[in-house]
């Protein structure tokens, strides 16, 4: 048969399969969404119903009354102010390891290895630290571990990055009359800038996602979304409405920060594969 | 134009400056890297349970305990099951569903961008919404084996216990494999296209061309995503937790979910102590070996 | 958009056939077609005679350099040009003897067991060719194999590629957009421009007798000089200027209709010479301003201005002694094309 004849029924069938996993991916996520907005015989109905009579948003005003809600809140704030000071002080860190090369390869090798410490190792310890402090439950103490934690990622992502951008533009504003710290400010934070919104990007879903530092860390003020969630799970029966309704806060801003910085967070995917 | 400063200066470098750059991140990770790890070596060698605050040193009783502690080893076999399983299946499938991208195809970003979801979703969530989907009598899962079967499906996937590894495997599985797709998709985009071109000049065939050519050139990354999912998979805990907790019994225990037992809810506080410093140095002995690898491999 | 229309093309065999032009004119789509990795929307291919539009690449019987080589860098010298024999299943012994032949007419044969990146850009151009030539195809095709190397392994390489040729005496396809490779080494070049062959034949018949303007100032370099001038009487009147030019007896028939009117002339660096040496009939004279001269050992190259253009003229370095502001001029007007403004054709 004629090429373009193969190529074009070739095409068609990688559409097929493309659909076919597109739907078989985003299934959990259209049920969850799909049963936050469910009323509670409509969830427990059977056998299960696949789209609601009306989209109901009692689950969510529920969450709101009783105050839940605010734990989305939380997470808001420590993910943010924790994504803040690590992409900060990771990325002068990092620029004193690209271009001064500080601590050689020593340095460098055992930050990257405090990332790969598993997070239960590190919980423990870090918990019997602020009980000693009475740091458990407090913003503060949330914050200095996700940004402790993510320090190794941005200083690593980001001195990939500031290596990659050539060292003559400093030269340049050095030899113009700028100080250092203004060259670091002026010069390299905005060339790097692609690197910044990618690392921030992941930085951010990170602390944003986590639930064992926060089911350790936190108790009743700073909970975060994700403890919230598992709180609905019962002995006996799971509050979905809840579950969902919880999931679904926590998860579309998430959604929106992909979708506006789509580019972005796959450029740093594989960047950071190659880098790594 | 502010301080002008001397040429030497300029070209030596500030020695200072660079100190200054790292020292508020190195004292932040020696907080809290640094100093919990040696104040959890310390409480290992002592005797903190549940019941006695006895800070005594205890020598290494804590550590002997770890090696007839049968539940510790179930729950490192158990973890080192789920990795050797969901690792291979991720790559597997991320493989294919790269190789079905990596070509002209329409509107390629938008599904990129839909197959990217299930990664940023919350593990948390991700096992709360398999927990949904596999609910006995509401969820869709058995309510579609239904229509297979043509008779009423009421598994329980979360309690069976041949059932418990294939629910937590398809929730990891699920949100996983988008993640080794896109890395495996950059990589594959970045093969020289001209080598294919004369490979097919040549006269390769397809399985010559893939194996021969295309995974030495992806191969490195393809360490890297094997390295860092790896990794995470040692860890798994949040998915295990939402779905069933490390049940049933201590059958889905994972090493996390042991040492989260152990620590939080037995107040074994200096055995655990112990167990978190075994975890570390097996992880580390783990990286070292297999960053050696890849170091040889380069 | 299309990269190539309306090309007829036929390219005999055992021939070294350049498809050449500018960046963007269709050449490399139009070999890529060839190898059959583009894809043809109207026409066909045949090679010897069979029609090969829906035949795929390795069926075709043809072998390609590539302009960034595309070597397999896991694979050793040997492996590398060893591939395509072992992807059709030929025999160990048989590989061994056709690697060590090609390796050794490529002087390659004592790389064969190093990697790719061990190599400088001569030498993986040679195993690129080695690759190429191992498996004795019909027809080679090279895409732009010598641009990624300097000046002086260009001229090296272009010397070792036209001797292949005569060695091998098989149908060669050779794409560049250099147009000195083209002039040295084809024994038919096909000018192409936007997609559509400008004019081919020998590279002696493109450079003497251009059809258009194009072509002619394409080939030569430095390129030809355009003088833009009225044809009065028997004579072309050059624009804003007193010089004129004579028009030779053989040529004045071909230009009546372009009494009175616009027409530019086409004559070469090489087509001028000092007034005072040259002495033929067939020589207008002209004296001139020299504005610049580019001395490059053997030649010396003087610009100086004619009417409204720059133009360039050849001397001997000789023909400059001392420092001269003026200089008389005269043209072999037997070898000068004139062309039609408007249309841009060879008259």
């Amino acid at each position: 048969m004629k090429t373009s004849h193969r190529k074009k029924i070739k095409l068609a069938f990688r559409y097929v399969a493309v659909i076919a996993l597109t739907i078989l991916f985003l299934f959990p996520i259209y049920w969850l969404f799909m049963i936050s907005f469910k009323t509670a015989n409509e969830i427990y109905a059977y056998p299960p119903v696949w789209w609601p009579e009306t989209l109901q948003l009692s689950n969510y005003r529920v969450l709101f009354e009783d105050g839940d809600a605010a734990t989305v809140g939380n997470s808001l704030i420590v993910a943010g102010v924790s994504t803040i000071f690590a992409m900060i002080l990771g990325t002068i860190c990092a620029y004193s390891l690209a271009r001064f090369k500080t601590g050689g390869e020593h340095l460098a090798n055992w930050i990257i290895s405090q990332r790969m410490i598993p997070p239960i190792a590190i919980v423990f310890p870090v918990f019997l630290l602020y009980v000693w402090f009475g740091m458990v439950d407090t913003y503060f103490g949330l914050i200095l571990l996700y940004t402790a934690f993510n320090l190794p990622y941005v200083i690593w992502m980001m001195r990939g990055y500031i290596m990659d951008i050539p060292i003559s533009l400093e030269q340049a504003a050095l030899v113009d009359g700028y100080t250092r710290w203004q060259v670091v400010w002026k010069v390299v934070f905005p060339m790097c800038r692609a690197g910044l919104f990618a690392t921030a990007i992941f930085t951010f879903v990170f602390a944003w996602n986590d639930f064992i530092f926060a089911l350790v860390l936190t108790r009743t003020d700073v909970a975060t979304y994700t403890v919230q969630v598992t709180h609905y799970f019962g002995g006996q029966s799971n509050f979905w409405g809840k579950i969902s309704a919880m999931s679904v806060l926590g998860t579309l801003p998430i959604f929106f920060i992909v979708a506006f910085m789509q580019k972005y967070l796959v450029r740093g995917i594989s960047l950071g594969a190659v880098k790594g | 134009m502010k301080n002008k400063r001397p040429l030497s200066q300029l070209i030596l470098g500030d020695r200072g400056f660079k100190y200054q750059l790292i020292a508020p991140s190195i004292f932040i990770l020696l907080l809290i890297g640094i100093f919990p790890l040696i104040y959890t070596l310390l409480v290992s060698f002592q005797g903190i349970t549940m019941m006695e605050n006895d800070t005594s040193f205890h020598g290494l009783q804590n550590y002997i305990a770890l090696g007839t502690d049968t539940r510790l080893w179930e729950a490192l076999l158990h973890t080192i099951i789920f990795t050797c399983i969901a690792l291979p299946i991720e790559l597997l499938l991320g493989l294919l569903m790269a190789q079905l991208f990596i070509d002209k195809l329409p509107g390629r970003q938008i599904f990129v961008a839909l197959l990217v979801l299930p990664v940023v979703v919350a593990p948390v969530v991700s096992g709360a919404t398999w927990s949904l989907l596999l609910d006995t009598r509401f969820g869709p899962i058995n309510q579609i084996l239904g229509w297979f079967t043509g008779e009423e499906v009421t598994l329980l996937w979360t309690i069976n216990p041949n059932l418990v590894y294939p629910s937590i495997l398809a929730a990891e599985i699920w949100q996983w494999t988008p993640f080794m797709f896109l890395l495996l998709l950059a990589a594959l985009s970045a093969v020289d296209k001209s080598q294919l071109e004369a490979a097919s000049i040549d006269g390769a065939g397809y399985w010559t061309t893939f194996f021969k050519i295309v995974l030495p050139a992806i191969w490195p990354v393809m360490a890297v995503a094997i390295l860092i999912r790896g990794l995470d998979l040692f860890r798994l805990f949040d998915i295990v937790w939402a779905l069933t907790r490390g049940g049933p019994g201590t059958m889905t225990e994972t090493i996390s979910i042991f040492t989260y037992v152990k620590g939080f809810q037995q107040f074994e506080t200096s055995y655990t102590g112990a167990v978190a410093l075994l975890i570390i140095i097996l992880l580390s002995v783990l990286v070292i070996g297999a960053l050696k690898k890849v170091e040889i491999a380069r | 958009m299309h990269a190539v229309k309306g090309v007829d093309l036929e390219i005999p065999k055992g021939e070294f056939t350049v498809l050449v032009g500018q960046s963007g004119c269709g050449k490399s789509t139009l070999l890529r077609t060839i190898a059959g990795l583009e894809e043809i929307d109207e026409g066909s291919i045949e090679i010897d005679g069979e029609v090969v539009n829906d035949v795929a690449p390795k069926d075709r019987d043809i072998a390609m350099v590539f302009q960034n080589y595309a070597l397999y860098p896991y694979m050793t010298v040997f492996d590398n040009i060893a591939f395509g024999l072992r992807a059709r299943k030929t025999p160990n012994a048989e590989i061994e003897a056709k690697v060590a032949e090609a390796s050794r007419m490529l002087s390659i044969d004592h790389l064969l067991e190093r990697y790719p990146r061990q190599l400088s850009g001569g030498q993986l151009q040679r195993v690129a060719i080695g690759r190429a030539i191992v498996r004795q195809a019909r027809i080679y095709l090279f895409d732009e194999p010598l641009s990624n190397l300097d000046a002086q392994l260009r001229d090296e390489m272009r010397g070792e590629i036209k001797r292949l040729h005569r060695e091998l005496g098989k149908t060669m396809i050779y794409v560049t957009h250099d147009q000195i490779e083209a002039m040295t080494m084809a024994d038919r070049i096909v000018l192409l421009r936007d997609g559509k062959i400008e004019q081919q034949g020998s590279p002696l018949d493109l450079y003497e007798r251009p059809a258009t303007k194009y072509v002619a100032g394409f080939l030569g370099s430095p390129s030809m000089n355009f003088i833009d001038g009225m044809v009065t009487e028997n004579k072309v009147t050059i624009n804003n200027s007193n010089h004129s030019l004579d028009i030779p007896e053989q040529l004045k028939n071909k230009l009546t209709s372009y009494a009175n009117k616009q027409i530019i002339v086409g004559i070469r660096p090489e087509h001028f010479s000092r007034a005072d040496i040259a002495n033929h009939q067939q020589h207008s004279k002209l004296s001139v301003n020299i504005e610049l001269v580019q001395p490059t050992g053997s030649r010396s190259y003087v610009t100086f201005r004619l009417g409204q253009n720059s133009a360039v003229a050849e001397l001997r370095p000789q023909d400059l002694l001392g420092h001269n502001t003026t200089i008389e001029l005269s043209v072999d007007m037997s070898r000068v094309i004139y062309i039609d403004p408007i249309t841009e054709m060879t008259i």
